[in-house]
């Protein structure tokens, strides 16, 4: 079920294989005004959530424990589902980022994360998600 | 076995071989000397008393020419040819394998072209002594080239086989480095994701603390710790992996800094003049450290419930690979009395142990408006 990512309170899913950063995360967004549906550990959890739940918005790690990584993952949601992808990681070298370029994605967030930063990457991938939707519609 | 010994046993030829060669060319350098010298030698050498080649030419000038510049232009060519071989031969004579066959080929070659610049003086002048004097010495260079050359062919197949097996070390060589670049860069990232689990471990803290007090400490604490994590994220990006563009280290802390202690509200500014400086992890993380608790404090003693303002960094090289970082407020400046070198704050304290840590010295001053803070250090550039 999906909501209106700006109006309301927006949903979120962490894909994150460290429990400690996830939940961080769970709580810096709940202090934002985001609900975390789930945080999951795995590439393969992520996208069975993501496609099931639907969620306002995915925060996925790039490098994952599994056989599938952040960027794969992230490629098999957006094929099933239109929802804003903001990737976590560790580095934003030239290499990094241009893995992530292989598929759509609406901004990084470095780890460790900054308070101001967090805000402002996510703030600006819902409102970007929402001019998208506003203008399909349209 | 190392290369270089194998070089220095295989591409030497035998003694006996470059003896008998030297001692042949200096026989026939030897005659033709004596021949020119001794009078009786000279004249019998140069005696003239046969026809000239244009008799058998039947002086036809076409033939007679043709012959003529033909042998010429051979002759100059081939002493050019030989001057290049003997200058080889003498200046690449410690690097060059078989340096010396440069120079027997370069005296072969010499003696050739003597016998096209005498076939062209007979033409109209009849020394055929003379000409049958460098024919010899000819034969006799040439002979002792061709009786040494096959002695060279297994060595210069040891030196193509070397040539190969230095190619693949070198490859191998250049695989295991890019192993261990990667290996290297695994370890960063680690690092810092380990530093990043560290991070939120502080902030968890933070959040369930009771009391202001200790939340403060563990937010400070959190950005300690940030500090150090993205001088690996500076490491990750470099390209040798070892030492960081210090410049765009600061000022990306610096804007971190004000990023998490602010608000898009907070109307602090931040101003950058930075020299461009690279240093090794050693020195980039206590600097970091430091420069983390001189903008903290001027962020949070110097700008009061959220008064306008801005904070300059500077990084400014002075004098023998030493540098300057200031940090300049234009807050409400330093309490008056306060001795930074007696402070027992734990923000102040750990700027005097890390200073002490990086030989470096360190002041703190008011300035008008605000405080000014001088970190003096010097950068070892090949440090790591």
């Amino acid at each position: 079920m999906r909501t209106d990512p700006i109006s309301t309170e927006p949903r979120a899913l962490i894909v994150e294989d460290e429990a400690l950063i996830a939940e961080e995360l769970r709580e810096r967004l709940s202090r934002l005004g985001i609900t975390v549906i789930a945080a999951v550990s795995s590439g393969e959890e992520g996208v069975e959530i993501a496609t099931r739940e639907r969620p306002d918005l995915v925060l996925m790690d790039i490098r994952l424990s599994g056989a599938k990584d952040g960027v794969q993952a992230a490629k098999e949601i957006r094929e099933q589902v239109d929802v804003p992808i903001v990737y976590l990681t560790a580095h934003s070298d030239r290499r990094t980022v241009e893995r992530a370029h292989e598929t759509e994605h609406d901004g990084f967030i470095l780890k460790p994360f900054l308070k101001g930063e967090l805000q402002s990457t996510i703030d600006v991938a819902l409102r970007r998600y929402a001019i998208r939707v506003k203008e399909k519609s349209q | 076995m190392s290369l270089l010994s194998a070089r220095s046993d295989s591409f030497v030829p035998s003694r006996f071989l470059k003896n008998q060669f030297f001692a042949i060319s200096m026989g026939a350098v030897f005659t033709a000397v004596i021949l020119i010298t001794w009078p009786k030698i000279g004249s019998w050498l140069l005696s003239a008393n046969f026809l000239p080649h244009a008799y058998c030419y039947l002086k036809n000038p076409v033939l007679v020419w043709t012959h003529v510049i033909a042998d010429s232009l051979i002759a100059i060519s081939i002493f050019a040819i030989s001057l290049t071989l003997g200058h080889l031969g003498y200046k690449g004579r410690r690097d060059i394998p078989f340096h010396w066959m440069f120079l027997a080929f370069g005296l072969f070659i010499l003696g050739c072209g003597g016998t096209h610049l005498v076939e062209g003086i007979t033409v109209w002048v009849p020394v055929y002594v003379l000409a049958a004097a460098v024919k010899l010495f000819t034969a006799a260079v040439s002979l002792t080239t061709a009786a040494v050359l096959p002695f060279t062919v297994p060595h210069v197949f040891e030196l193509i086989q070397l040539a190969r097996a230095t190619e693949q070390e070198t490859a191998e060589l250049r695989a295991s480095e890019e192993r261990k670049d990667a290996l290297l860069q695994e370890v960063h990232h680690r690092v810092k994701n380990n530093l990043a689990v560290i991070c939120s471990l502080f902030y968890l803290e933070s959040i369930h603390s009771r009391h202001e007090d200790t939340a403060e400490t563990f937010r400070d604490m959190e950005n300690r710790v940030h500090s150090m994590a993205l001088v690996h994220e500076s490491l990750y990006g470099a390209e040798n992996l070892a030492r960081i563009d210090f410049a765009e280290y600061a000022r990306s802390l610096a804007e971190d800094i004000l990023a998490s202690h602010g608000s898009p509200s907070v109307p602090v500014r931040l101003k950058t003049e930075l020299e461009p400086v690279t240093m090794g992890a050693d020195l980039a993380i206590p600097c970091g450290l430091i420069l983390n608790e001189l903008v903290s404090n001027a962020f949070k003693h110097g700008f009061p419930e959220g008064t306008e303002g801005e904070i300059k960094l500077t990084l400014r090289s002075d004098t023998g690979g030493r540098y300057t970082l200031c940090v300049q407020d234009s807050g409400v400046g330093i309490p008056t009395g306060l001795d930074f070198k007696t402070n027992q704050s734990l923000g102040l304290k750990l700027v005097r142990l890390l200073t002490q840590q990086i030989r470096g010295s360190f002041e703190l001053v008011r300035s008008d408006p605000g405080t000014v803070a001088h970190l003096h250090f010097e950068v070892n550039q090949n440090a790591y």
